[in-house]
């Protein structure tokens, strides 16, 4: 068949839709029958999976002429996914195509949802199109004889690969490419992303650098024409809105005419401790919704959140609570309007989520945001700007990923085994380890077969062995065993299962709160108030209860940061506190009382100003700088500045940052005219500075932790078999201590202190900010009480600490304290 | 560095290595020292750095050295697993002293007795003398003052400015002291300080009363 008349095959299934081409659709088809590799720039909801499933299917028929009659077996395609939730999405809208053009086809699924049999199942006949996730891609090459497997696959799309892209699960797929490329010859490489700042770099990190794949490749944008319109949901009473919190709930009564009105309503909040608790109040309010409303977050048990996706679909439902597990996803065209809770962190997300409303083309997408205390309305109005200018902000991707590495290469040596020879001109060619030096390379081979750089006596080390002909592989069971649990935990903390005393699946929850709990706490989850019996084999045992609970599991959700241009939007916002009522947004107005109140206690900066403010409460001295910059680089600056300043004299801090500034808080006041006199905010010896701060603080520290696991050395036990191999746990913590002591040059504890230079201090915006704060006038307040501004920081606990005072000395205060308290 | 208590008219001495010393009786009191614990790990393809086993070793010369005792009384889980190389270095360790060795058997040691006994240490599942009794795992015993391990204690401080800290600690109750794990890589509890407790930190290498 020439590709014509394949064309017509697709064109003639659109127009029995009813529908057009997009051509977005048109390029991608052609491109992909043209042989090349790519990334498809496609909103969800666009009809982005068939401008790919369609080709990968019609590329078959273009080589099997006898398709309708003929079956020829074996895996053809994978479509990989970073959420397992959407893979029955995609699964019928391939079906859909392979039975309306007659071939036969098949698709199958395989994620950490898939159940043993199934997978036996699959291992025998592969389907012919297989969708899955980063991990159990892996997985499947940690199958003995993965390359008869993978041998005549011809197509992979990477779907959401904006999600993937700046994530070590990116770091896995890319090493995933790299050796399927090698195995595949007639492999084509597709992903395809959402809207983000670096989408030609986003294409470089899918097809690796320079490599064959990526010269031969197209970026398609789908360019569909959408209009975003962002409502703030403004407190009628902003007198009495909150200056801080997190949860928003002051603002229910607002969101119910909202989900009255309209058919659907999807309501995000960040964090599943967040949705639980927005679930639970609307219903106790307005018990009237009961059995209209539903929620969908990560924890929820497979079962639930299918029903929930179905009822979505099917308009059975007035609303859903959700977090970021509705982020992603193909359509769900009924959704009708969509709502914040909470300062989305992202541009891209934001606008994303937006998108989910209105699915039509050419229909508005409309986007409530509702404040959880009165500064977000900055970021209501900044965010409005944002989507105007679709200022949306980069993904970071990672490079040299040891602990990835490490991983990829067990991960190889318990299946077939491996030649370095072969893998590292492979490796060489991903975007993550393009610098990788032949002198690490070693170190890391090393690391896996002898556990440190030298043979050393006494020394009884297991994994990885080196046949005679040179081949790297794994011949222990056990090292196997528990390598292959260790693949699926590369984002994972601990999690426990959660379940009925007379068994039934509930969800499953961090480690950490459930080992707080006594025998008959009750605490709420999956919208159910449960009593706390007992744990036992990993799984924590629980019976519905009638008593109420305040206790939410909370789950640790990675904190974002505010993009480069979203911080300047977020500035200029502020500035225009000064501006007359005609050129303010609605929510800079609203803001009124509160920049009173602040200009009266201290001051509202204008463009070329720094504020400064410190005073004295009964926790001690606080000491409040703000250069709105976002997240990322506060947290930065206030290591830098709390670390020049401990150089002065002995001092001891705890440190809090949010987007708009951070917080420097001690038991002893600094002396703040010696900071300026003292240019403690230049950017001379920055980098040398910033590294020592580093060494005072926890952030490496807690990089370690993920590093530790997902190189093999901290073990997480099997918590979802019921296996605790409590003799192999450790912490993280302990570890690095003694990597801090004894081995120091180790390259995957230097990992944990360049991932926090690279990741998270963002170095160049850092400089950036100072060098902008050295042409501001800085304006120090000494104020008697916490002003509106810095009510978010103080009373933010999630703190960073730095010392340069002697552990006794502080003893001795502490121990003063505790004394006194008696 | 060190201090100095007396309980039931008998002098000990708390060391910031975390062990203590019985003046009239001349014995040094060790708990939860886990060796074999790193070797474990990397046998298990955990490569935790191999210097810290040496380490182990190098503290308890100094410890020992220091207070050069003529009884080393371990108070339990002196080796953390089954029987590993490290046990090589241990024996070859054990050669080089002469003191008298007693092992209070912990939860961890599953070593056959007859194993320590062929290097000369005794192995007992407890031990009394005078009105002090010697165990792994804290116990409450009528006319006895308890002396253990296992439960690895910390406590936790708090100051002004929201700052905390949590250190490594001797625990005393009014009839037991629970000593700190002496062991590198061993991990540790941390404890509620009751009025009547006394609590000795490990910090900065010396002994702070709390």
């Amino acid at each position: 068949m020439t590709n014509q008349q394949l064309y017509s095959l697709a064109e003639d299934w659109f127009k029995h839709q009813n529908w057009t081409p997009h051509s977005f659709q048109l390029k991608t088809w052609s491109a992909f029958l043209g042989g090349k590799h790519g990334l498809l720039n496609a909103p969800t909801g666009s009809g982005k999976t068939y401008a790919l499933w369609f080709p990968i299917i019609l590329n078959y028929i273009k080589n099997n002429p006898e398709y309708k009659t003929k079956h020829k077996k074996g895996l053809k395609a994978i479509w990989i996914t970073p959420l397992r939730a959407l893979s029955q999405e995609i699964r019928q809208s391939a079906e859909r195509v392979i039975r309306d053009l007659d071939t036969q086809l098949t698709v199958g699924i395989r994620s950490g949802d898939t159940s043993a049999a199934e997978r036996a199942k699959q291992k025998k006949s592969m389907p012919d199109l297989l969708i899955t996730t980063p991990e159990s891609l892996q997985l499947l090459l940690a199958t003995k004889g993965y390359d008869a497997i993978f041998k005549n696959c011809y197509a992979i799309v990477v779907d959401e690969w904006h999600e993937l892209l700046g994530t070590k699960r990116g770091v896995q797929t890319e090493l995933g490419l790299s050796r399927l490329k090698g195995i595949a010859k007639e492999l084509r490489i597709w992903g395809i992303s959402a809207t983000i700042g670096n989408l030609e770099q986003a294409r470089e990190v899918l097809l690796g650098p320079g490599s064959p794949a990526h010269e031969n490749s197209v970026l398609i944008r789908a360019n569909l024409k959408k209009k975003v319109t962002v409502k703030s949901i403004i407190p009628k009473e902003m007198e009495t809105f909150p200056w801080r919190g997190h949860l928003g709930l002051r603002l229910l009564d607002e969101v119910i005419p909202i989900i009255n009105n309209s058919r659907t309503t999807l309501l995000f909040t960040n964090t599943r401790s967040q949705c639980e608790i927005w679930f639970q109040k609307i219903l106790e309010k307005h018990p009237e919704l009961a059995g209209e409303i539903a929620m969908h977050h990560g924890s929820i048990n497979k079962e639930t959140r299918q029903w929930v996706e179905q009822a979505i679909r099917n308009e059975s439902l007035k609303a859903v609570v959700c977090t970021s597990s509705l982020d992603l996803g193909v359509d769900f065209a009924p959704v009708e309007t969509v709502i914040q809770i909470g300062g989305p962190k992202g541009v891209a997300r934001f606008m994303q989520r937006a998108g989910r409303s209105g699915h039509r083309p050419g229909e508005e997408s409309v986007i409530y945001f509702l404040p959880t205390h009165a500064i977000e309305l900055v970021e209501a109005s900044a965010l409005k700007q944002a989507a105007e200018k679709k200022a949306v902000e980069d993904r970071i991707p990672y490079l040299n990923s040891f602990d990835v590495l490490i991983q990829y290469l067990v991960t190889l040596a318990i299946s077939d085994g491996f030649f370095p020879d072969q893998i590292y001109p492979e490796i060489k060619q991903t975007f993550c380890y393009q610098s990788i030096t032949t002198d690490e390379w070693h170190w890391l081979l090393n690391f896996i077969v002898l556990g440190s750089q030298s043979l050393q006596s006494y020394d009884e080390y297991k994994k990885v062995e080196v046949d005679e002909h040179g081949k790297f592989k794994v011949t222990n069971r056990g090292v196997a065993m528990r390598h292959r649990f260790q693949i699926g935990t590369i984002v994972g903390d601990s999690n426990i299962t959660v379940r009925y005393q007379k068994g039934g699946y509930i969800g499953t929850i961090e480690e950490h709160f459930i080992s707080k709990l006594k025998r008959g706490d009750v605490f709420t989850f999956a919208g159910r108030n449960l009593e706390f019996i007992r744990i036992k084999e990993m799984q924590a045992q629980v019976r519905n209860s009638s008593k109420k609970s305040s206790k939410v599991p909370a789950w640790m959700g990675g904190r974002l940061t505010l993009s480069a241009q979203m911080s300047k939007l977020l500035r200029e916002e502020l500035y225009s506190a000064q501006l007359s009522d005609k050129e303010q947004s609605a929510e800079i107005r609203a803001l009124k009382s509160i920049f009173t109140r602040q200009q009266s206690e201290s001051i509202v900066p204008k463009p070329d100003e720094f504020l400064i403010e410190t005073f004295q409460t009964s926790e001690g001295y606080h000491h409040i700088f703000y250069p709105f910059e976002g997240r990322f680089v506060h947290e930065a600056m206030g290591s830098l500045l709390s670390y020049r300043i401990s150089l002065l004299a002995p001092i001891t801090f705890s440190l809090a940052f949010n987007d708009y500034g951070f917080e420097l808080l001690s038991d002893k006041e600094v002396d703040m005219q010696q900071v300026l006199d003292n240019d403690l905010f230049t950017t001379s010896y920055l980098l040398d500075d910033l590294q020592k701060s580093l060494n005072s603080t926890e952030m490496a520290r807690r990089k370690f932790r993920d590093i530790a696991v997902i190189s093999g050395m901290v073990f997480t036990g099997y918590p979802d078999k019921g296996i605790k191999m409590k003799h192999l746990q450790s912490n993280s913590q302990l570890l690095f201590d003694v990597f801090k002591d004894y081995e120091a040059d180790n390259l995957l504890y230097q990992q944990a202190f360049r991932e926090t230079f690279e990741h998270q201090l963002e170095e160049g915006r850092l400089r950036i900010a100072l060098e902008r704060i050295a042409g501001q006038k800085i304006v120090w307040r000494p104020c008697t009480a916490p002003t509106p501004f810095s009510f978010p920081l103080i009373t933010d606990r999630l703190r960073e600490k730095l010392s340069s005072e002697k552990l006794t000395d502080r003893i001795r205060r502490m121990t003063a304290i505790l004394t006194k308290s008696k | 560095m060190t201090q100095t208590i007396q309980i039931l008219g008998q002098n000990f001495i708390l060391h910031p290595s975390g062990t203590l010393y019985w003046k009239e009786q001349a014995t040094v009191l060790i708990s939860d020292v886990h060796l074999g614990k790193i070797s474990h790990f990397r046998k298990f393809g955990a490569a935790v750095p191999q210097k810290a086993i040496y380490k182990n070793f190098d503290l308890l010369d100094a410890t020992i050295g220091f207070f050069n005792p003529k009884v080393v009384c371990f108070l339990g889980d002196l080796f953390h697993s089954s029987l590993n190389r490290e046990w090589e270095l241990f024996e070859k360790w054990i050669g080089n002293s002469d003191f008298k060795y007693i092992l209070v058997r912990g939860n961890h040691d599953i070593i056959s007795p007859q194993r320590y006994e062929r290097i000369g240490i005794q192995v007992v599942s407890e031990l009394t003398s005078e009105r002090f009794l010697l165990t792994h795992h804290p116990e409450e015993r009528k006319g006895y003052f308890n002396f253990s391990g296992h439960i690895h204690p910390a406590i936790k401080l708090r100051g002004k400015g929201k700052q905390s800290l949590r250190l490594p600690c001797f625990f005393k109750t009014q009839d037991q002291l629970i000593l700190p794990a002496f062991g590198k890589f061993t991990g540790t509890h941390t404890m509620k300080k009751k009025e009547t407790d006394e609590v000795f930190a490990i910090a900065d290498n010396s002994i702070l009363k709390i």
